[in-house]
């Protein structure tokens, strides 16, 4: 925190430059949990365009009958076995990705940006405008996460898919963010350089956006990559409940849904094996990245002392 | 010592989050789509029969009058007839035979999680940035990246179909009856001194035990770890080592207990998602407890069972981080304010 003040008062820096001067990224680069975590991520990414890019989506959802066989064990020819509906397993997990990373983002950026708004906005103002929202977020707070997220869900109508389960994980993942926002900006908003560029004259938007909303970035970004594992659980949580994906789609919760109860007990292990080894292994990436970057940015994890 | 006035203040704060609580799932509720008197009239009922069914449950009634008549009878514990679940009964009834079910998983989640991630955090910070510790920290992210509903299954084939040693699902072989006493089935089982009964009831937990606590196990073991770290270089850590005393017995005796505090919150919080957790484990190990019903009654509409359910659910939630808090500042004292 102390280095990151430091580099702040130099309010023209683009945040670019601040970022490549922090000790930080050169901390989270020496940190192998974290680096190991990014390889896991980048893999996913690449997964996830080339299926986008490489197929169609139309016919990964087809059933396939007829062309192919149906609950296949993997083989030569089909790498990953065949589902229920005869559909070829590979492709589709493959695809998986490009769904889980595409609401996964949608649900942390969404988060993220309420929960940065709710809290700068109850730090800087504090007193009733504070406690209005500080309280609204303790009473989403006293819910265990995928439980209010089940109740919530139910309000959208069923079309929105799994865009219904990012709209309730959203709201479930708000308060975090507000909390870890509202707690940075409060010792943000003690510097001198704020009251100096208060008495500068900068509007409240400017000052909040320019000023504040910097020098928090940094627990911000671990909340964010932490949530990102989380969320993609989570969604995949919720088709596995019935909540969120449609039969069919190529999401891992769904698939892993559809395995599990028709056919892992009549022997299928492949139809459910595969799209949960790929969703436990994307959530461990993001896992293994937020840890590491904790401790990168906690300076009482450094080898100083002894 | 704890002062009357930082546990008085909690206890006031819990009646506004309540109240919020109730309003939130109330408002969700009738946000939501579904319909009750359909579900229960069935989907081929006339439209007159439907009407007479949605009016006996008042739910003509303005929506404002309904929310009170909710605030009243949930303040007076009254929490209605389950309209679908198990139709007619009351359901302070149904939560009396769950509730103990889901508790009795998360304590015995929360307990294996402790017994697995304790020392396994303290091994990673004796040994911080070696390969025990990489493999220690590994290995610990990688059971919250595992979801429930996928190891779950898949431990349940494995040690029921294909090694055959463990049961598949349920809480007990049907064979025995089990006199009710606590509801915790490990406890009545031994009440009724039938220990045949006991073990099979305990090797029916063993697998949502174990996928709980691996869970928790993950949360534990890295809080541990950085609690120790810290701990480790505290001034009276070095003083005790100078003193002449060995390295073990100082992390031992000096160590673990500084480290344990902050933990205390970690096992707190991680109570609640292993309640939140039960959803999924009851559903993936066919378990009766209140996550299976929660998720049975979202499905049907059945809007007694859906409030009473999110409101114990939350309920038990913030008493156990009061408890927490609680705990907390006896331990260290500054806190208390």
């Amino acid at each position: 925190m102390s280095t990151e003040s430091s580099h702040s008062s130099d309010i023209d820096r683009s945040l670019l430059d601040r970022l490549r001067a922090s000790p930080f990224l050169e901390e989270l680069l020496s940190n192998r949990i974290a680096v190991l975590g990014l390889m896991i991520i980048g893999a996913m990414v690449a997964v996830a365009v080339y299926a986008r890019v490489a197929y169609d989506i139309t016919n990964i959802i087809g059933t396939m009958f007829g062309t192919n066989p149906t609950q296949a064990p993997p083989s030569a020819e089909f790498w990953f076995g065949t589902d229920g509906q005869a559909r070829d397993i590979f492709p589709r997990v493959l695809y998986g990705a490009w769904f889980a990373l595409k609401y996964g983002t949608a649900t942390v950026l969404a988060s993220t940006v309420f929960g940065i708004a709710a809290g700068i906005i109850a730090a800087y103002y504090g007193d009733l405008t504070d406690n209005i929202i500080m309280r609204t977020m303790d009473v989403l707070l006293s819910f265990p996460s995928l439980l209010l997220a089940l109740a919530l869900v139910t309000i959208f109508p069923e079309e929105l898919g799994l865009w219904r389960a990012v709209i309730a994980l959203t709201l479930v993942y708000t308060p975090r963010f507000a909390r870890v926002v509202r707690g940075a900006a409060l010792k943000v908003l003690e510097d001198e350089y704020i009251e100096a560029t208060y008495a500068l004259g900068a509007s409240d938007p400017r000052l909040l956006i320019r000023h504040v909303l910097p020098n928090c970035l940094a627990p911000i970004t671990v909340q964010s990559t932490l949530n990102y594992g989380l969320a993609i659980i989570d969604i995949a949580a919720l088709s596995f409940l019935g909540f969120g994906a449609s039969p069919g789609d190529p999401s891992w919760g769904m698939m892993l849904s559809e395995g599990v109860e028709r056919g892992l007990f009549a022997g299928a292990w492949w139809w459910s094996l595969f799209p949960g080894l790929f969703l436990a292994l994307t959530v461990l990436g993001f896992n293994l990245l937020g840890d590491g970057m904790r401790d990168a940015l906690d300076p009482r994890m450094r080898d100083t002392v002894d | 010592m704890v002062s009357k006035r930082f546990i008085t203040k909690r206890l006031l704060l819990l009646g506004p989050v309540l109240f919020g609580v109730a309003t939130l799932v109330f408002s969700i509720l009738h946000l939501s789509p579904g319909d009750p008197a359909v579900a229960i009239a069935g989907q081929r009922a006339s439209e007159e029969f439907v009407e007479q069914v949605r009016s006996n449950l008042g739910l003509n009634d303005p929506l404002w009058e309904q929310y009170l008549r909710f605030l009243r009878d949930t303040l007076m514990l009254d929490f209605g007839q389950s309209y679908q679940v198990q139709r007619g009964t009351a359901v302070s009834a149904i939560l009396r035979d769950r509730l103990p079910i889901t508790i009795e998983l998360a304590i015995l989640g929360q307990i294996a999680g402790l017994v697995f991630g304790l020392p396994l955090g303290i091994i990673s910070a004796v040994k911080q940035d070696t390969v025990a510790d990489h493999l220690a920290r590994v290995g610990a992210l990688a059971g919250i990246s595992v979801p429930i509903y996928w190891s779950g299954p898949l431990l349940i084939v494995l040690f029921a179909q294909v090694l055959g040693v463990l049961p598949t699902s349920g809480r007990i072989s049907s064979i025995y009856f089990v006199d009710q006493t606590t509801g915790f089935i490990l406890v009545d089982t031994l009440l009724n001194g039938n220990i045949e009964a006991f073990w099979s009831a305990a090797r029916h937990l063993l697998l949502p035990v174990v996928v709980l606590g691996i869970y928790s196990m993950a949360f534990i073991s890295r809080m541990m770890r950085s609690s120790m770290l810290e701990v480790i270089r505290q001034d009276y850590m070095r003083t005790a080592r100078a003193k002449g005393q060995g390295a073990k017995i100082t992390v031992m005796k000096h160590g673990l207990r500084n480290a344990f505090i902050p933990v205390i919150t970690i096992v707190g919080i991680q109570f609640g998602t292993l309640l939140g957790g039960s959803v999924l484990t009851e559903t993936v190990f066919e378990i009766n407890g209140i996550g299976t019903l929660l998720v049975s009654a979202i499905e049907t509409s059945d809007y007694p069972v859906v409030q009473s359910t999110v409101l114990v659910f939350a309920f038990m939630y913030t008493l156990v981080n009061l408890a927490v808090d609680v705990t907390y500042s006896i331990f260290d004292p500054r806190i208390d304010q």
